[in-house]
């Protein structure tokens, strides 16, 4: 019953990237090409690396929402660490630095909720707005440019004829369907989310799961930053604002209940790619320059038309 | 923890190796007297991008030169016109001598602006101007209009032709000194391009991610498109890597406001033709001057002339200092600036 | 619980309730004498009435906001309904309305957004933070739609009186704010509507099953939240003289972290005004001294979401204690 329903959620939202597709294609045949469905991808492979970390948190019932500023952390010590102006040093050592940072901030995160007791939201709030602030600091007010082409490659390069970026998201959704669905770890999470005093009863280690999920998201979160901030020639202040807004939405969208238990990586990344399908959908319309001051009003209700539907569904597939 | 505290660390360090910078000391007649000190609040639009951050050491330069000055730069780092006028409020409450504002918001920031004259401190504006009624001066680097005219001219030239569509990549939509010059940026295209078709205004929000994708679903959406502006700091660079990704260089044109440093590859290798800019650390020497010089009463209303000492002499009109520096940034000169 | 013991050395501790409330003071008295040392002219009650007007907007919302938390819900987008109740006070005025009626419709504007979050967390049952995830979008894209980003001013200064005008020495938001203070302390500690909030966000279904109107309050608590946020946009924009669609961009962050700071539990069930005003002093005090002191805004962000995090987890230890 559980994984049926779980099945048609996904369903659910590939039939309306489907349908969007298919009526954007109507309006403005450019919409349907090869080069879109790459571009479209490429944008959505950052959202779609974290979403599988921010799902697995948000199915224990608790949540993430330090996910951009973070990237703008990783981003700033990124470029500070590779550029040929600042440290120059190897883009291997220097990657693997960010995503330690990214692994050990999210460790602070996961032992602030586990061992602390912080509840995830105000723990994640409070490390937000710190690290707003210390990336503004190791930015120190200037743009970061001058990689090395093989930076660049994590973002703009390819294999055969699949962008990196792709590639990368592809692997991570794989390995953690694989994670979710075939191994004990796996389930193991799904039941902390949906009774955790019953999880406790029967002797799983729930604060280490959850310490496992905030630091894999962590990890994931460098990594997006890996793959998506090397897609410019320079690195800005501000890198990855806001970021956590699209991911969460987007794995709420995706059919993953806020209340823990329940969720799919594959509906998180489809929810992602729907939400980045926003913006270009709304450019390729072609609605004309007053049209675009309702551009977030569009996108709120979209979102909105999409929880809704999520929550007649449930009530049709008999949970609520 | 540890990491947080490298960071600091990396951090502190990038910062005191930032405060170094050319020094020629330069010889101004504007001099702080004997025995007495000015502190000169200067307040960006948006603290932490590289812009304010080069006319900030412009302006440090000029305390350095002087002796006696304080310089103290702060501003909202996500570009709050809010946390601006807060910090105006601050300033007069501690007592600066001057606060020289760029504002991002004239309309949010002028009550706190004429609060502040009331209290008897000196409010000047630079790199973009308030209302006349307050503050004394303006250090015109450019006004609104120029600036989007510079921009629209640019852009046609590059172009090569007065017909075709443009679009615009902005910061946000509420964003006060875009609108500013969109607004004139239309008026000119109206006026002197009227087959030039603008298709599109989108915002980036302030995200490079989000500026490069808009850049690239716009090629797509309008093939025909022939140029693009990318007016922010971070629109500017994403846009013109949308444009090279696409390999669409030398076709869609893009131009912009932008420092040097940030658009050197996009000039070296094409994508870009023409930055619209002017010398940043001239700007902030220049606001520190003038700062001193309104304070201690040498640069009062009427006066046709600053003596700005290793600047030269810069005319006054009205009530604004001329910087009258306006650089175009191409594959030629680009090297020579590093901001 | 019982403190009929020999112990009562350790039970009057044991029993004391505020202990939250009496650690954040501290804290506070901490910090002012710490920056009367550092930096005199900071703690002087010129300085103080000038810092504060920024205050008020955080610390109205603050107090909704905490009535929300403590039936267990959370509301993110209060700095949009701020941003469209500015929008729609603005473009009344413009049209030429008086600026008062312009007030009144922003407010009442601000009240729908609230019933709309309201109706769709108890009548549809979905997750707060779901809902106001997505109005937080769509109530600011609604204000820059029908104001096309642009600011509106112009205001007279018999309207701009409201943000900026003083009686007796105390600005007048800051009048408005303790009226309301008093009323939500009252309201929330001595009526039954105060105390069915607690029973909502200790436990919901008993609440519903013991015959309180659950949904009714819920939609009430968010109206409210719409309401005060309406009316800190009438103050706001009378202070800067602006309305637009800008106003009050990421403010819904700061509110959560004063109420937080101030020891409301985000699962709901606990929380008290006086804590929240605490909290909302708190992260103001620490702000404006970090700015004063350093001029450097980038450390404002790191020491808030440090004592943020560092609250919390101070609340905890003496919460043990006292379990």
């Amino acid at each position: 019953m559980m994984f049926s329903f779980l099945r048609t959620r996904e369903v659910a939202v590939a039939g309306l990237i489907l349908l969007t597709i298919i009526v954007v294609s109507c309006v403005n045949g450019d919409f349907f090409s090869g080069q879109n469905a790459r571009d479209i991808l490429i944008a959505a492979a950052p959202g779609m690396i974290v979403a599988c970390g921010l799902t697995l948190i948000i199915v224990m019932g608790e949540i993430d929402i330090s996910m951009g500023a973070l990237m703008g952390l990783c981003a700033a010590v990124l470029g500070k660490l590779v550029s040929a102006d600042h440290a120059a040093l190897p883009v291997w050592a220097a990657s693997f630095i960010v995503l330690a940072l990214g692994a050990g901030i999210g460790l602070i995160n996961g032992l602030l909720v586990t061992v602390g007791k912080v509840p995830s939201i105000i723990a994640t709030l409070g490390m937000l707005t710190a690290l707003i602030g210390v990336s503004d600091l190791v930015m120190a007010g200037s743009t970061i440019g001058n990689f090395p082409d093989s930076l660049r490659s994590f973002a703009i390069g390819q294999v055969g004829f699949i962008p990196v970026p792709v590639l990368v998201a592809v692997l991570c959704i794989v390995a953690c369907v694989v994670l979710t669905r075939y191994t004990p770890l796996g389930r193991r999470m799904y039941a902390v989310g949906s009774n955790p005093h019953a999880a406790r009863l029967a002797g799983l280690p729930v604060q280490r799961l959850k310490l496992l999920a905030f630091v894999l998201t962590g990890a994931l979160t460098a990594l997006a930053t890996l793959i998506s901030a090397p897609q410019l020639d320079v690195i800005e202040a501000g890198f990855g604002r806001q970021f956590e807004l699209l991911v969460v939405t987007a794995v709420v969208v995706g059919g993953t209940s806020i209340s823990g238990g329940m969720g799919t990586i594959i509906g998180s990344a489809l929810g992602v790619i729907l939400l980045s399908l926003v913006r270009t959908v709304l450019i390729f319309l072609q609605l004309g320059v007053s049209a675009t001051y309702w551009e977030r009003a569009i996108q709120g209700g979209f979102i909105i038309a999409a929880v809704l539907a999520d929550h007649v569904g449930r009530k049709r597939g008999g949970h609520s | 923890m540890r990491y947080l505290l490298a960071l600091c660390a990396v951090s502190v360090l990038a910062l005191v190796s930032g405060c170094g910078g050319d020094s020629e000391a330069p010889k101004t007649t504007v001099t702080v007297k004997e025995g007495s000190s000015i502190t000169i609040a200067l307040l960006p639009k948006k603290k932490g991008i590289a812009y304010f951050t080069s006319c900030a050491e412009g302006a440090e330069e000029a305390a350095k030169a002087l002796g006696n000055v304080t310089v103290i730069y702060d501003g909202p780092t996500d570009g709050s016109p809010e946390k601006a006028a807060s910090m105006i409020e601050k300033w007069t409450l501690k007592g600066v001598d001057v606060i020289a504002v760029s504002p991002n918001d004239p309309s949010v920031l002028a009550p706190a602006m004429k609060a502040a004259q009331a209290k008897g401190i000196k409010i000047i504006t630079w790199d973009a101007d308030a209302a006349p009624d307050t503050r004394s001066f303006f250090i015109n680097q450019a006004t609104s209009q120029q600036i989007g005219e510079a921009m629209v001219d640019a852009l046609i030239k590059d172009m090569g032709s007065v017909e075709g569509q443009v679009a615009i990549v902005t910061a946000t939509l509420t964003a006060a000194n875009q609108n500013a010059w969109i607004d004139a940026m239309k008026a000119r295209l109206a006026d002197k391009y009227p087959k030039v078709e603008l298709v599109a205004i989108k915002p980036c929000n302030e995200d490079q991610k989000i500026a490069f994708q808009v850049a690239q679903d716009l090629m797509k959406a309008y093939p025909d498109l022939k140029g693009i502006f990318g007016i922010s700091s971070v629109a500017f660079p994403g846009a013109a890597e949308a444009i090279k990704q696409a390999g669409k260089s030398g076709q869609v044109q893009i131009t912009g406001l932008s420092t040097p440093n940030a658009m050197k590859n996009y000039v070296k290798d094409g994508t870009v033709k023409s930055v619209v800019l002017w010398n940043t650390k001239q700007l902030g020497f220049l606001t520190v001057l003038v700062a001193i010089a309104v304070k201690d009463g040498t640069l009062k209303a009427g006066a046709t002339e600053f003596d700005a000492g290793t600047l030269g002499k810069k005319p006054v009109v009205g009530d604004q200092v001329l910087l009258n520096n306006l650089l175009i940034f191409t594959k030629d000169n680009i090297d020579q600036f590093d901001f | 619980m019982k403190s009929s013991g020999p112990n009562t050395n350790e039970s009057w501790w044991r029993q004391y309730n505020y202990w939250h409330e009496t650690v954040l003071a501290m804290l506070i008295v901490g910090l002012l004498l710490s920056a009367s040392v550092l930096s005199p002219s900071f703690t002087t009650v010129k300085t103080q009435v000038g810092l504060s007007s920024d205050m008020w907007e955080l610390a109205l919302l603050a107090l909704p906001m905490t009535l929300i938390i403590i039936t267990a819900g959370i509301d993110l987008s209060i700095g949009s309904i701020m941003a469209l109740s500015a929008v729609v006070l603005g473009m009344t005025f413009e049209a030429g309305a008086n600026p008062w009626v312009a007030a009144m419709c922003g407010i009442m504007a601000g009240t729908a957004c609230g019933v709309f979050n309201g109706l769709t967390v108890a009548k549809l049952k979905v997750h707060p933070l779901i809902v106001t995830l997505a109005t937080l979008a769509a109530f600011r894209g609604i204000a820059e739609g029908i104001s096309l980003g642009r600011p509106i001013s112009g205001f007279p200064a018999s309207f701009t009186e409201l943000g900026t005008g003083t009686f007796g020495g105390v600005p007048i938001p800051g009048l408005i704010f303790g009226v309301l203070a008093l009323l939500f302390a009252i309201a929330l500690a001595r009526t039954p509507f105060g105390l069915s909030i607690y029973a909502i966000g200790h436990n919901p279904l008993a609440s519903r099953y013991s015959g309180l109107p659950v949904a009714r309050i819920t939609v009430a608590v968010y109206a409210l939240a719409g309401t005060v946020a309406g009316l800190a946009a009438a103050i706001y924009v009378a202070r800067r003289n602006t309305a637009k669609a800008d106003i009050g961009t990421g403010l819904e962050l700061d509110v959560i972290t004063a109420v937080v700071l101030g020891g409301t539990s985000i699962f709901g069930g606990s929380g008290r005004i006086l804590g929240t005003l605490l909290g909302v002093l708190a992260i103001h005090q620490t702000r404006k001294f970090v700015g004063w002191y350093w001029d450097r805004e980038e450390l404002n962000f790191i020491v808030v979401g440090v004592l943020l995090i560092a609250a919390v987890l101070l609340n905890r230890l003496f919460d043990k204690k006292t379990k």
